[in-house]
């Protein structure tokens, strides 16, 4: 007996690669979007600060105008985007 | 003053001929001329009363022996109408001459008794002839026979065929009986019948016994003769309205019949006789009053058969509407209706999608019936009961509303849905058509959602929560979406628009990313396909993937699944592949779920299959060594047993892979002597698709349980401070800690549930309605 393989159709769930579960500032999974968003993933993207904190980019932004100084809301720490 | 003997002789004899009675006969010459002498004799003699008395005596005991026996002796049981027919008609003519030839006397009594001056009444009446009459009904009755009935139905009979052929004439045709009287047309009968008919009611009328003899005889024909009306008239057919037609019948035939029996042969009583129009208007009222009876009696014995044939049989359920307004069946058609409904489908033996037809179409009648829903409610509660304990009743809805083409009356439903919320929303509760709710109806709820819940919300009611209802939705969605390649999304995407209509767009955002996801991954996986690397790997067979995002499916159910190694590394590019594509993000594989083409070639002939991932992995091993224990099997596929040995009958099916000794199994190959049975014709070359049909998808059932465990550390922490709680008292407290996210609001039943499995699990106890932690 021979088999032979002509297509394989996997099935996979993407994730973001970050060392928390949750956004802080929203408290929804990274993997889910913002509460202003309806599509997670390309549509409410995370940006990573050079504290090397994690947020969905919705969520930071929205911080950010709302405080005077710019820090991170973990560590306090002044906020740089890190483009990494 | 004295007399002679022989005076006394011959006045006796003058008093014996006016009133012949006292000899016991009845017949007498005695003019009036000749009477007043006799009277001024009675006069004379002073002794007016007693002979009075003494004559009335005679007249009782003459009635009482004579006339009320010979009357009575023709009312016998008879076997043909026709003779009853004329016995009674003799009979009638027998008394009606006997009470005649008592006239003379009578006018010669009341000069007597007018003599008397003592103003005694005679038999309770003011004057002779009244007390006469009253006498000889009193008498008659007083000797009422058994089987009087009899002939006076068969009476009633024969004559009432006459009138009803009369109104009915049409199919006569070339019948060479008369239906009117049954015999010959030549030799018909029916102008005698009619006469006879007419002249014993006016002599039954004259004596005044037509209401005493034959009152309930008539009553009870005429509403047997009703009954018999309507079931040939309406039994069965429902998609004509019979109301008009029936009362148009009561008027023309019964009414018009029963009115010449009361007026003597006259179609109409004189305006003045006050009592007969009376009478008549009585018997009327009371034999519409009947009709109605009968006619919802009838519907609503075969109203399960109305429902079924709804909307064709609306003009049944138009007449029922008018019936329930004239008489008192509502209750009585609520309990029929739901014993029907209970022995007719709520059984084991009728599948859910019969149930769930038969419910849309029971809601449309009776929504029709009565727009109050009042009735809708109470009858379709044990449906509702039933169907909510059937575990396929979600599932079925939900494929019934996707289901495309005719026949999908829930389709059909949700259309007409999503085109109403189009037009003017605010038009169903106007003012003009609003109605107060019926007595009957359940006061504690509100009339407008009684009146606003459409089909779909009262099936998906039925399950108790929206949100189990879309989370089964999802659950369907999603295996359809993970086992169809080729998946018309823009289908299943049409049916969310409208699904999203009919439940609100937060509950089924969760769908529309879902099939995001799948149209996201045709795009990037045709990307990832022109990766050098993917290239290379693709050279021995594509790999394909669905990405998903995780949070927004429903949980997949946990299997372990270790894929062969050349497939990994595909896997392992695809994932490096993606990680470039997309950055900070990876993915995560789900090796059992997704489908895999093959090809088994075995011997001279190829089989094309597409199987699970599991079953590939499976005869893949078998290709690298034809003996496995289920052991061995569980070492390399990392499958529990139990799971390996259920699911290895796929291919034993197949005729692949045989049992050869318990869990020992070897492949079955061309090779050597025993040869596969899929060398048989129908198997070759087939495209045979893998028939695990099983969903991947955690169930209803289980995601919800997930989803209350949420609420359990509420809960221990509760009954840990405050002891002991009822269940109304912890729903509530949970209320306040309940976060917005969906699927944690939960009803007071499902928070029941859940907390019996807790006191089954002996993690709780409930003890005289209060939750209680056990004592550890
Ligand atoms: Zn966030
Ligand atoms: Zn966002
Ligand atoms: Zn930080």
């Amino acid at each position: 007996m021979k088999v032979t393989v002509k297509s394989w159709t996997g099935v996979a769930t993407w994730r973001w690669v970050a060392n928390d579960d949750n956004c802080g500032i929203c408290r929804m999974p990274f993997d889910s979007c913002c509460p202003d968003c309806k599509l997670p993933g390309d549509d409410c993207p995370l940006v990573w600060g050079a504290c090397s904190h994690c947020f969905h980019i919705h969520c930071i932004v929205k911080w950010l105008h709302s405080q005077p100084q710019q820090q991170c809301p973990m560590c306090r720490q002044d906020w740089k985007f890190n483009n990494k | 003053m004295s007399y002679k003997k022989e005076d006394l002789k011959i006045y006796w004899s003058k008093i014996n001929y006016a009133f012949p009675i006292l000899n016991d006969t009845i017949f007498s010459d005695c003019g009036n001329a000749e009477y007043e002498e006799i009277q001024q004799i009675i006069v004379g003699l002073g002794i007016q009363i007693k002979i009075r008395d003494l004559v009335l005596l005679h007249i009782e005991k003459y009635l009482r022996q004579h006339v009320a026996p010979s009357f009575w002796s023709k009312f016998v049981k008879v076997e043909e109408d026709e003779k009853g027919f004329q016995l009674f008609k003799s009979a009638v003519n027998d008394l009606y001459d006997a009470v005649a030839n008592f006239s003379g006397m009578l006018q010669r009594l009341t000069i007597l008794n007018n003599s008397c001056n003592d103003s005694k009444p005679i038999y309770a009446e003011k004057d002779v002839i009244s007390g006469f009459k009253q006498l000889v009904r009193a008498t008659l009755l007083s000797q009422l026979p058994l089987d009087f009935q009899v002939i006076i139905e068969s009476f009633y009979k024969v004559s009432f065929n006459v009138f009803d052929n009369e109104y009915d004439k049409e199919d006569m045709g070339e019948d060479v009986t008369c239906s009117g009287c049954l015999n010959e047309c030549s030799d018909c009968n029916c102008m005698y019948i009619v006469k006879v008919f007419h002249e014993t009611n006016k002599k039954l009328m004259e004596l005044q016994l037509l209401e005493r003899l034959t009152g309930q005889v008539l009553t009870n024909f005429i509403q047997m003769r009703i009954e018999s009306h309507i079931q040939k008239l309406c039994n069965g057919t429902f998609d004509k309205s019979h109301i008009g037609f029936l009362e148009t019948w009561l008027d023309t035939t019964v009414m018009s019949w029963l009115t010449r029996i009361y007026c003597g042969g006259s179609s109409k009583p004189s305006p003045d006789d006050k009592n007969t129009l009376n009478a008549i208007l009585k018997f009327k009222q009371k034999l519409s009053y009947f009709l109605y009876h009968s006619y919802t009696k009838l519907r609503i014995d075969e109203l399960f058969n109305i429902i079924i044939e709804y909307p064709d049989s609306q003009p049944a359920v138009d007449d029922i509407k008018i019936c329930l307004e004239k008489t008192d069946l509502r209750s009585t058609l609520c309990k029929n209706l739901q014993s029907a409904l209970e022995t007719r489908l709520l059984h084991p033996g009728v599948n859910t999608p019969d149930i769930l037809t038969a419910y849309v179409t029971t809601i449309r009648a009776l929504r029709h019936l009565d727009p109050s829903g009042v009735i809708l409610e109470t009858v379709t509660k044990p449906v509702r009961n039933y169907l909510r304990n059937r575990d396929d009743t979600v599932r079925s809805v939900v494929s019934s509303l996707t289901e495309e083409g005719a026949g999908s009356e829930l389709a059909e439903e949700l259309v007409k849905f999503a085109a109403e919320t189009d037009g003017d929303s605010d038009k169903d509760e106007a003012w003009d058509e609003w109605n107060p709710d019926p007595v009957d109806a359940d006061p504690t709820v509100d009339s407008s959602d009684r009146r606003a819940n459409d089909i779909i919300s009262m099936l998906v009611n039925v399950y108790g929560s929206k949100e189990l209802f879309v989370n089964e939705y999802r659950t369907l969605l999603a295996d359809r979406l993970l086992a169809q390649n080729a998946i018309n999304t823009e289908k299943e995407i049409r049916y969310l628009e409208l699904l999203k209509l009919r439940f609100g767009e937060s509950q089924l955002h969760y769908c529309e990313v879902m099939l995001k996801d799948i149209s996201d991954s045709k795009r990037i996986n045709a990307l990832i396909q022109q990766d050098k690397e993917i290239e290379i790997l693709n050279k021995k067979f594509t790999s394909n993937a669905m990405i998903l995002s995780a949070q927004f499916w429903p949980p997949f159910k946990d299997e372990s699944l270790e894929l062969p190694e050349q497939i990994k590394r595909h896997f392992e590019a695809y994932t490096k592949s993606f990680e470039g594509l997309k950055g900070n993000r990876t993915l995560s594989w789900k090796p059992h779920l997704g489908n895999v083409n093959i090809e088994i070639e075995i011997g001279d002939k190829k089989l094309d299959l597409t199987v699970s991932p599991f079953n590939a992995t499976m005869i893949m091993y078998f290709q690298d060594k034809p003996e496995w224990s289920i052991d061995e099997l569980h070492q390399v596929m990392k499958v529990p047993v139990t799971v390996l040995r259920r699911k290895i009958t796929y291919w034993q099916s197949m005729g692949l892979i045989t049992e050869k000794t318990t869990d020992h199994f070897v492949l079955v190959d061309g090779s050597d002597g025993n040869k596969p049975n899929v060398a048989s014709n129908q198997v070759q070359e087939m495209i045979c698709e893998d028939d695990e049909t099983e969903s991947v998808m955690a169930s209803a059932h289980d995601q919800r349980e997930g989803e209350l465990q949420v609420f359990w550390s509420y809960i221990v922490g509760m009954l840990t401070n405050l002891d002991s709680l009822p269940l109304d008292r912890i729903h509530q407290m949970l209320k306040m800690f309940a976060s917005q996210a969906p699927g944690t609001e939960c009803s007071l039943q499902e928070l029941r549930q859940f907390l019996d499995t807790k006191v089954r699990t002996h993690q709780l106890v409930l003890q005289g309605g209060m939750y209680k932690l056990p004592k550890t």
